[in-house]
């Protein structure tokens, strides 16, 4: 066979990937009923706390979310080649070229494809704006929990005003994350029939082939 | 102490079981130790009443009216036997050129000493226009008296945060004291109205310690701020083993089940509502079936509505479309999807003709 394997992806860049995966789709299900509750019941005494339950599995899913989110920013800085912000922050003429050519590849104008190892700069910026957002989302997710500490009232005022604004803000970003899940499925599986580098499966095993 | 207090003249026709209840009551408010209540008393009853100046701006009376309300202590005790309420435009006799030589005969006298309390909210576009007192603008009246002024007592949501008058657009620039006065304490007591018991409470508390008691980040006494509504809702147990009115006049709601589904909004507001309750006749909001609307948090007017739904709409720029975050969410998501789909559709159809 002559292709050729890289190592890509460190162990910590895929827990945080899978991770997050788990925790965005545990925290908008448990959201959404957190927000509309969609089961409703007469009985009393029936020791069942189904809003309670979901937000202690909400709560619990945050904490995996913020523990993902701070992992992928130390990586940003402190993690192999790829993973590092530097690689695909579009400064450099390597990558402002990179994120032309993914435009283009994308929207079928030509087939030239930036076979680099890491993320190719349209990718890299997207996910950068999805941890900005994330940033945003557990604080506005910190500020509601613990409404009445000093310190998250200090902040949650400042960036988002109220309780209830925060949690407007909480609320439209969840929406973010779910139309980001599924643009990034969706160009992910695009991407795996185009090219034959082996996408999806780098983000389980580490690796990338080049032929 | 004993003495003093049996000697108190009782000018209100109140009894010193009432007046000692009501001292019981602010302190039990305050979060005070059973110890503390003698000294409230003392201070209560001291001959030194402060003196309180009371300005009515963009308002609407209504913390007024609900302080004629009170009866911990009833308003007769309060300004005849706490407080020496030198000017108040509804209750005080004078009218006219005599009420004006009142106010300032009094802030001359007081100066530095007395506590403002501020009703309403201040119009500041057009040079403040749009409230006036005796030829005055409010932001100049409250420019001259409020920095003289030991203290300032911003009552109700539109002296604290702008209010109803501060709602989108805010055609008069409303602005609540804070945003205008500094250098001065100034505690808010929003609430439209705020429970007369947590003036009374911070009028004794600064009787008592001589200050103005701790408050939160949006300068709200803790004491009657420092909870959310929802974590002392008498329906909170409905909310967790999810019990919940779907609409008023159901099954849910005759059967006291829990309100947030229609819009409740204790979850995201502070107050001591539940626990203090109003008027005497142990009632609030959300004990006779109407969710909290939250109007004791800023721009309550605009992010709390509509008061019957959990979250604000959502207007999407330049399209005039006004809805709810979901319905908008969905609609991207479907745009999203068709996009998506002719996406691939554009891919297959190059590569049929390309083998073509």
């Amino acid at each position: 066979m002559n292709y050729e394997k890289t190592k890509v992806w460190g162990i910590l860049l895929r827990l945080y990937h899978w991770s997050l995966v788990l925790s965005i789709i545990a925290l908008v299900v448990t959201g959404f009923y957190i927000n509309t509750p969609w089961t409703n019941t007469t009985l009393e005494g029936s020791v069942s706390f189904p809003m309670a339950t979901m937000r202690y599995w909400h709560f619990l899913a945050g904490y995996l979310f913020t523990a993902a989110i701070l992992i992928r920013i130390f990586l940003l800085f402190f993690g192999n080649r790829q993973e590092r912000i530097w690689d695909f922050l579009p400064i450099t003429s390597r990558n402002i070229k990179s994120l032309t050519t993914t435009l283009g590849y994308y929207s079928y104008i030509s087939d030239e494809h930036d076979n680099r190892p890491g993320h190719n700069v349209l990718a890299g910026m997207s996910y950068l704006l999805t941890i900005v957002a994330a940033v945003f989302q557990l604080i506005a997710g910190f500020y509601l929990l613990f409404p009445e500490a000093a310190t998250w009232q200090g902040v949650g005022n400042a960036i988002f005003g109220s309780q209830q604004e925060a949690r407007f803000v909480h609320h439209l970003l969840m929406w973010y994350f779910i139309l980001f899940g599924f643009v990034h499925v969706y160009i992910v599986i695009w991407n795996e029939m185009k090219s034959p580098e082996g996408l999806i499966s780098s983000m389980i095993n580490g690796l990338k082939f080049k032929s | 102490m004993k003495d003093k207090a049996a000697n108190i003249s009782f000018s209100s026709g109140i009894s010193r079981r009432s007046f000692l209840k009501s001292c019981t009551l602010a302190a039990t408010a305050l979060g005070l130790s059973e110890a503390m209540i003698p000294k409230l008393i003392e201070a209560a009853e001291s001959a030194q009443r402060p003196t309180v100046i009371w300005l009515h701006f963009q308002e609407c009376t209504g913390c007024t009216e609900t302080l004629l309300r009170g009866s911990h202590p009833d308003i007769g005790r309060l300004i005849l036997d706490i407080i020496s309420l030198d000017y108040h435009e509804t209750i005080m006799v004078p009218s006219g050129h005599q009420a004006e030589k009142s106010l300032h005969d009094s802030v001359a006298k007081n100066k530095g000493k007395f506590i403002l309390v501020v009703e309403g909210a201040i119009p500041t576009a057009d040079n403040g226009n749009y409230c006036k007192i005796a030829g005055r603008t409010a932001i100049d009246i409250l420019e001259d008296i409020g920095p003289q002024a030991a203290a300032i007592i911003a009552i109700g949501t539109c002296a604290s945060f702008g209010g109803i008058q501060a709602a989108h657009p805010n055609p008069t620039g409303a602005k609540g004291v804070q945003e205008i006065i500094s250098g001065v304490p100034i505690l808010n007591l929003p609430g439209c109205p705020p429970n007369p018991v947590t003036f009374l409470g911070t009028v004794l508390h600064f009787l008592t310690f001589k200050r103005l008691p701790n408050t939160d980040k949006l300068g709200r006494p803790l004491f009657a701020y420092g909870r959310r509504i929802h974590d002392h809702c008498e329906r909170r147990a409905h909310f967790d083993e999810g019990r919940f009115a779907e609409e008023f006049g159901d099954f849910g709601h005759k059967n006291g089940y829990c309100l947030y589904k229609v819009g409740c909004k204790g979850p995201e507001t502070f107050s001591n509502c539940p626990a203090a309750r109003f008027n005497d006749v142990d009632v609030w909001p959300v004990s006779v079936g109407h969710g909290c609307i939250g109007c004791t948090e800023p721009n309550f007017w605009d992010s709390m509505t509509p008061f019957y739904e959990r979250l604000p709409q959502v207007s999407i720029p330049g399209t005039g479309i006004v809805t709810d975050a979901d319905s908008a969410g969905k609609k991207i998501l479907g745009v999203a999807a068709a996009g998506a789909a002719i996406h691939a559709a554009v891919g297959i159809g190059k590569s049929v003709i390309k083998k073509g």
